[in-house]
């Protein structure tokens, strides 16, 4: 495996009246192609942050952030745009998807952005879908989709264009235990079978009992980085 | 591109009610404009074909000395041999007929009081001809004096102030082209009224041998000539000059649009009034559409969150934001010309009139015109009102920080 993410030293601070507020704090992290990565920790510790800053959805008050082989931090917002377009997917805690789009045209949407043909679109957004149990759905829009159901979708929009990550921020935190097992077993066969890396934020229990590499934040720094022989000791 | 115009399009219908009021303002801009735009049209278009219907006839052929300087005396700057010049224009395409006139003043009495007229003489058969109203209230139209009696139509105020009807006489008394007073008994043969109060308390008319009795002179005023449709009158206009060179008298042609000045101050003050409501239902579209369209910019800000984290370029989110107030436009335009036409056509169904305006005595019938330029400025007017209305929420939507869109509730 090579290096896909590599946090170095990155500290993310927000003004807050006359103060501010640490919500990084000089954390480090090295994430490896193909990897299976859970970013935990209570409330407050820096999560969001910390996946916002590896999607280049946000910039570090300090340190950088090299991403498969590119330092964010010299990329202009257009290359970051078309960065995030090619290379990374991701899953909302609250699935975000297009209201006004049927779950298949919600799954196309980043090979629209890439310029794919109509045909093409649709036959690698109806594979995304096969792949997640919901091709039969695929003409629903997401109202009329179950919370589980939209997730999966999620995720097929996440995976469709087969990026180099997979961001997910607390992807189960909205669905009861019965989807988010589901949810959780469907993102590991995926990285399984795909070899797509995933790195994702959560405290749900759950989902970190599945989880080969769990890294630990607390008040904004890395407090632990456990691989699986040590997750099962823990 | 076309996915997001489709994109656009459906978001049009997510709050519907918002859409429909919407729509109802800028298809009631454009109804209005339409509707107010086709009235002016009617107004306008009746104005010219009555200006040019009731006498003052497409062109007019006069003397260039006419414009030149003041008549020393009556008829001195009028046309010599006229039925040469009215030969020759008649040869000109598009030319329905050619009508002389002479112009002229005088007094009228009728053997107690006297006062001014104002005349006009006329030959009755090309006038008729010609299609010139006479607005004849009571009696008839001249005949051209086949009788012994010179004939007279008076208007009604002077016929009021010199309280005579149908069949009575009147002396009329005009100076004569050597100077002289000259006097003629005439015989009311009709009243006419204008609808014009001031314009009937004065007018008389005769017919042409009789003024040139009157005014010993056989020169007239000038000529009015009438073509198959006014559209023409450029055209005619261009082929007189050339027909009319090498007479003893130079002539100078006068287009309708010249001579109606009335016409012209009233259409200038329908495109004024226009304008004015097409700037008032702009600002309204604009103004309006911005609060909507900035309405719906942030009730979708997470999702625009979204699509820019998923690498949407920030240009395809103004696209997007733009192409749907757009579409708005063109919807509420299509909903306008339907509601303005079908309105229209209604109002002209019904016969309404509208009370007759200051100096008028008679209605004014009211009747909407269903113009085309004017269905395509009125639309395009209400869509680029729409998208300039998107270009502040699409702007501020590009400009988002993605982060706080995505946490936006």
């Amino acid at each position: 495996m090579d290096e896909l993410v590599m946090v170095e030293a990155v500290s993310r601070r927000f003004p807050l009246d006359h103060s501010e507020v640490r919500a990084l704090d000089g954390a480090s992290l090295r994430a490896q192609r193909g990897e299976f990565l859970a970013i935990s920790g209570p409330s407050g510790s820096g999560k969001s942050t910390l996946l916002n800053l590896i999607g280049c959805v946000d910039k570090p008050t300090s340190g950088r952030i090299v991403f498969d082989g590119a330092d964010t931090s010299s990329l202009n917002p257009s290359q970051l745009s078309a960065l995030r377009r090619k290379k990374i997917g991701f899953v909302f805690q609250t699935f975000n998807l297009i209201p006004v789009y049927t779950a298949r045209e919600n799954v196309e949407l980043p090979l629209l952005l890439q310029g794919m043909s109509a045909s093409e679109r649709r036959s690698r957004a109806m594979a995304a879908l096969e792949s997640v149990g919901l091709a039969e759905r695929a003409q629903q829009r997401p109202d009329l989709l179950s919370g589980g159901e939209r997730q999966r979708v999620a995720v097929a929009r996440a995976i469709v264009h087969r990026p180099a990550l997979v961001l997910a921020d607390e992807p189960t935190a909205n669905l009861d235990t019965h989807n988010a097992t589901q949810l959780i077993d469907l993102m590991r066969e995926l990285n399984l079978t795909l070899g797509l890396t995933f790195i994702f934020s959560t405290h749900d229990q759950r989902l970190l009992e599945h989880t080969p590499r769990i890294v630990r934040l607390c008040d904004g720094q890395v407090v632990e980085d456990l691989h699986h022989a040590e997750v099962a000791h823990a | 591109m076309l996915k997001f115009l489709l994109l656009a399009l459906r978001n049009l219908f997510r709050n519907r009610r918002r859409t429909l009021m919407t729509l109802l303002m800028v298809g009631g801009g454009v109804a209005g404009l339409l509707l107010a735009g086709g009235y002016f049209a009617f107004m306008t278009r009746g104005l010219r074909e009555d200006t040019i219907r009731n006498g003052l006839g497409h062109l007019q052929i006069f003397t260039t000395e006419h414009f030149q300087r003041d008549e020393i005396r009556v008829l001195d700057t009028g046309i010599e041999n006229w039925p040469e010049v009215a030969a020759r224009v008649r040869t000109a395409p598009h030319v329905r007929g050619v009508a002389p006139r002479i112009e002229f003043y005088g007094m009228v009495s009728n053997g107690q009081k006297s006062s001014i007229f104002m005349g006009s003489a006329v030959d009755p058969r090309a006038e008729r001809s010609l299609g010139f109203e006479t607005f004849l209230t009571s009696g008839k139209d001249l005949d051209g004096d086949q009788g012994s009696d010179v004939e007279a139509l008076v208007g009604a105020g002077l016929a009021k102030s010199m309280n005579v009807k149908v069949g009575d006489g009147l002396t009329l008394f005009a100076v004569t082209s050597d100077g002289a007073l000259n006097g003629v008994d005439v015989r009311v043969s009709g009243i006419v009224e204008s609808g014009v109060a001031e314009m009937d308390a004065r007018y008389l008319r005769i017919s042409l041998p009789s003024a040139q009795r009157l005014l010993q002179s056989d020169r007239i005023t000038n000529l009015v000539v009438g073509l198959d449709d006014t559209a023409n009158t450029d055209a005619v206009y261009g082929e007189l000059g050339p027909r009319l060179s090498g007479l003893p008298q130079q002539m100078t042609v006068k287009k309708w649009i010249d001579l109606a000045t009335y016409y012209k101050q009233v259409r200038n003050l329908f495109n004024g009034i226009f304008l004015f409501m097409g700037i008032i239902v702009f600002f309204m579209v604009l103004m309006s559409s911005v609060n909507t369209l900035l309405m719906a910019m942030f009730e979708r800000t997470r999702e625009i969150g979204t699509m820019l984290a998923m690498g949407t370029p920030r240009a395809w989110i103004i696209f997007l934001l733009m192409a749907e107030a757009a579409l708005l436009g063109v919807f509420g335009a299509a909903a306008g010309l339907v509601i303005g036409n079908l309105l229209g056509a209604l109002l002209n169904a019904s016969g309404l009139h509208l009370p007759p305006p200051p100096g008028y005595t008679v209605g004014i019938l009211f009747r909407v015109l269903h113009v085309p330029a004017l269905m395509i400025s009125s639309s395009i007017l209400v869509v680029i009102s729409l998208a300039l209305a998107s270009i502040i929420p699409a702007v501020r939507a590009s400009r988002l920080k993605i982060v706080e869109a995505l946490a936006h509730v």
